[in-house]
């Protein structure tokens, strides 16, 4: 395990606002869609809830494993895998192959893209710079998860405090 | 084509006809967008007599040039049509997503004409556009009926336009949706959409909006929410709703309180953002692209309502039914009559302020129960206040002629200029819950002379005298004083609406929402003239921008002054400027004010060059503003305002 940032999704409190969206398509491909986002809100309004999907950086990464050319692969120093367009063919065996539907094919190329986390942009990946709620987030993983573990003890000590006053 | 998708499309209902006409060059220049675009439909494709009900009345659908875009809050739509409440000028704007939907499925503006044959919804998939039978969805709220479209058409992404059933029952106040809870609230949009036979309108839209110059627009983009980020007004929005305002409404004295009859409660605070989010809160919500997250969704824990869930409320959603009306102990009740506004498809403020026009009619002895039917209008009745909305919604006895909104229910109930002093309109529509002896004399001066009448918080918006002094220098800048920050003042308060104005109008144009811009003062003109030049690759100035707004303006209101409403309608409730604030709570900090109108209404004249007489723009305005055939219009009609005849006819509504 290596200390890359990944982005972090938490539906918890995302408000499926789209601002992720919308920045991602404008950084990406200077035009806004949805269709050309690699980050996606799903959105069940009649309930109130909103649920946001983009690449969850997985260690052994299905895409990669199925690509057939090796266009799609694990960049080991960014922790994500990425798409190199020259090699896609546009097979879609990638986007079959996530089992969270990241990766999505381009109305144009007809090729398949998904999160390079904005390489090269220096406040990092937009959809988390942009995020209001904080529902997506860059953080290294090991280091955000000693942080729950801190929060969930401080929430429980409160808790018990609570009962004690009680 | 950068920014617009350069379309419209228009549904004739009765003819079935479907056609889709290209927007000019000139023409998008001219009206930009939304609020324009619809402003001049309504005033240049319908007679000027014609009944709002009528098959040929126009109902239009605008987003504008930043819809669907990364900018700040780009999904909002103004839905415009004759007002079948206030007779004149009507629109209203929601958010959502619906507006980014439209322009991603390739069209500027809806038009729909005619009427269908029996209920029917349209379905816009990008270019294809279909009529289908929506019988089955007659008389269904439109939580309901909106995850029925959903399941016919196979598609749960889809975002839908709706109108509930006081929208088929013609409720004079009733309105649309989209994405279940959004609403287009004021001036009775869907009851027009109600009398087509139009249930909704469902739509999908894969398509994109196409930048002129992505790296500006990143870094315009880029740069304003970096400054939301940090925004002391966006903080508040995002944490407690617009629900954040009940405390200050209330520290303030402009709590509508009993139909305005004081302007705070000691117990305001049981309905605050600050108890809303620690109770019922269960999500915040966010309209497309935006940075704020005012949007609630609200699940009732106790009492008989537990369980019940709805999006919403923002402030003035909540007030009418509940403090408006007397109600303020258990917020439980308030909660359920905006479920219930919201599920019968009414404009909630149009609704309590009915209700709360009602109750004061009768603590007055202008009614008893003979006209109600029975029922005692006590104030903070909570069953009364639910029965009323109910038999609103569906027409039903005593709720049949309320449905008519308060001015209407008056003349039929004959009451007289009695029962008109306690209605608290202005043109037929009911002032939103803000007292202007409180919140400010610029939103007072804003609910005089507001274009769709009853006209309210959003005509101008006249943030700066509620937040102005959160950004120092700023007041001085735009106004030349920054004394124009405090509510109750008359300084710089005409200049003030006079911009506000203006501004609040393109940015109706553009269809983005109000609150990032000169609410929050984050986004301002000239960050708009950013995004918008780097969208369309076009060279828009401060200047024109603000001319466009004040063209669109003006051309609303010749919409109502060809309807003989003018300089005598120009005012607001008596209560206002007759009755000095009583103290509601101790520490209240406006207690003894007036509403000081007609000092103003002056100088904003001058501002606008309307005549003083009339209150008409004049000519050489007109002519300034390139709405040559308004000035032709209006010309004759000038001295027929000043006739004897019309001079005894003030009117409340056209």
């Amino acid at each position: 395990m290596n200390n890359a940032k990944v982005l972090m999704f938490n539906n918890e409190i995302c408000t499926g606002c789209r601002s992720c969206v919308v920045g991602c398509s404008l950084y990406h491909e200077g035009e806004i869609g949805k269709i050309l986002s690699r980050v996606a809100v799903v959105r069940n309004e009649r309930f109130g809830e909103s649920f946001v999907v983009g690449c969850d950086a997985c260690s052994d990464a299905p895409c990669a494993a199925v690509c057939p050319t090796g266009a799609c692969a694990m960049d080991i120093k960014a922790g994500i895998t990425k798409i190199n367009a020259d090699k896609c063919i546009g097979c879609k065996e990638c986007a079959n192959a996530c089992p969270f539907g990241a990766i999505n094919m381009h109305y144009k190329t007809g090729k398949a893209f998904k999160c390079d986390l904005c390489e090269g942009r220096e406040q990092g990946p937009v959809c988390a710079d942009w995020c209001p709620s904080g529902a997506i987030s860059y953080q290294t993983p090991t280091i955000a998860y000693k942080a729950k573990r801190r929060e969930k003890l401080s929430e429980r000590l409160k808790a018990a405090k609570v009962g004690e006053e009680n | 084509m950068n920014g617009w998708a350069g379309q419209r499309l228009r549904v004739n209902l009765s003819t079935e006809e479907i056609t889709k006409e290209p927007l000019s060059y000139e023409y998008r220049r001219k009206w930009l967008g939304g609020r324009g675009f619809n402003s001049e439909v309504l005033y240049n494709e319908m007679p000027v007599n014609i009944d709002p009900f009528d098959p040929e009345a126009r109902v239009c659908i605008g987003v504008g040039p930043m819809s669907g875009t990364a900018a700040p809050s780009t999904g909002r739509v103004t839905v415009s049509a004759k007002s079948p409440l206030t007779g004149g000028h009507g629109d209203a704007n929601m958010g959502g997503h619906w507006g980014a939907e439209i322009k991603y499925a390739g069209y500027d503006q809806i038009i729909i004409q005619g009427r269908a044959k029996k209920p029917v919804y349209l379905w816009i998939d990008d270019d294809k556009v279909e009529i289908r039978d929506a019988s089955h969805l007659w008389g269904k709220y439109p939580r309901e009926a909106d995850q029925m479209i959903k399941e016919e058409l196979g598609d749960e992404d889809i975002h839908i336009m709706l109108i509930g059933p006081a929208g088929e029952n013609m409720v004079r106040f009733a309105c649309c949706f989209n994405d279940v809870w959004r609403a287009a609230g004021r001036t009775g949009t869907g009851a027009v959409i109600g009398s087509k036979n139009l249930k909704g309108i469902a739509t999908r839209g894969s398509g994109t909006v196409k930048i002129a110059d992505p790296k500006k627009m990143m870094n315009v983009c880029d740069g304003l929410r970096q400054k939301m980020k940090t925004d002391v007004m966006k903080d508040g929005l995002y944490e407690y709703g617009s629900l954040v305002l009940i405390n200050i409404a209330n520290r303030d004295g402009w709590f509508p309180w009993k139909n305005f009859q004081e302007g705070a409660h000691l117990h305001a605070d049981n309905m605050s953002g600050e108890t809303h989010a620690a109770t019922v809160m269960k999500h915040r919500e966010g309209c497309f692209a935006c940075p704020i997250c005012c949007g609630r969704f609200t699940q009732i824990k106790e009492g008989k309502y537990a369980g019940e869930e709805f999006g919403g409320p923002e402030y003035e959603h909540a007030v009418p039914t509940g403090p408006r009306c007397g109600i303020i102990e258990d917020a439980n009740d308030i909660w359920h009559n905006c479920r219930l506004t919201n599920d019968y498809g009414m404009d909630g403020i149009e609704c309590g302020g009915t209700i709360a026009a009602a109750i004061e009619w009768y603590e007055k002895g202008l009614i008893t129960t003979k006209e109600t039917g029975g029922l005692e209008l006590e104030w903070g009745n909570e069953e009364v206040v639910e029965t009323l909305i109910r038999m609103i919604a569906k027409r039903e006895g005593f709720g049949d002629i309320l449905a008519e909104g308060a001015d209407r229910a008056a003349d039929k109930l004959g009451l007289g200029d009695k029962g008109h002093y306690y209605s608290i309109t202005t043109r037929g529509m009911t002032v939103p819950g803000d007292d202007p002896r409180g919140l400010g004399f610029g939103y007072g001066l804003s609910f005089a002379v507001g274009t769709r009448g009853g006209c309210d918080h959003l005509r101008s918006l006249c943030c700066l005298e509620l937040s102005g002094a959160l950004y120092p220098g700023l007041c001085t800048k735009l106004l030349g004083d920054e004394r124009a920050n405090r509510p109750v003042t008359k300084v710089g308060k005409p200049y003030m609406v006079y911009y506000e104005e203006n501004q609040k109008t393109t940015t109706d144009c553009l269809n983005v929402c109000c609150f990032t811009t000169h609410w929050s003062y984050a986004v301002r003109t000239e960050d708009q003239v950013d995004y918008l030049n780097a969208t369309t690759g076009l060279d828009f100035t401060e200047e024109e921008f603000q001319e466009i707004g004040e063209r669109v303006y003006t051309l609303e209101r010749a919409y109502w002054n060809r309807h003989m409403s003018g300089a005598r309608e120009d005012t607001v409730p008596e209560r206002f400027l007759n009755e000095p604030m009583p103290q509601g709570v101790e520490y209240q900090t406006n207690v003894g004010a007036t509403f000081p109108l007609n000092d103003m209404l002056k100088k904003y004249y001058r501002y606008r060059d309307w005549d003083p007489k009339t209150g008409f723009p004049s000519a050489k305005k007109l002519k300034a503003l390139g709405l040559e055939n308004v000035a032709k219009d209006l010309e004759p009609l000038r001295a027929k305002y000043l006739s004897e005849a019309e001079k005894k006819n003030k009117k409340w509504y056209c």
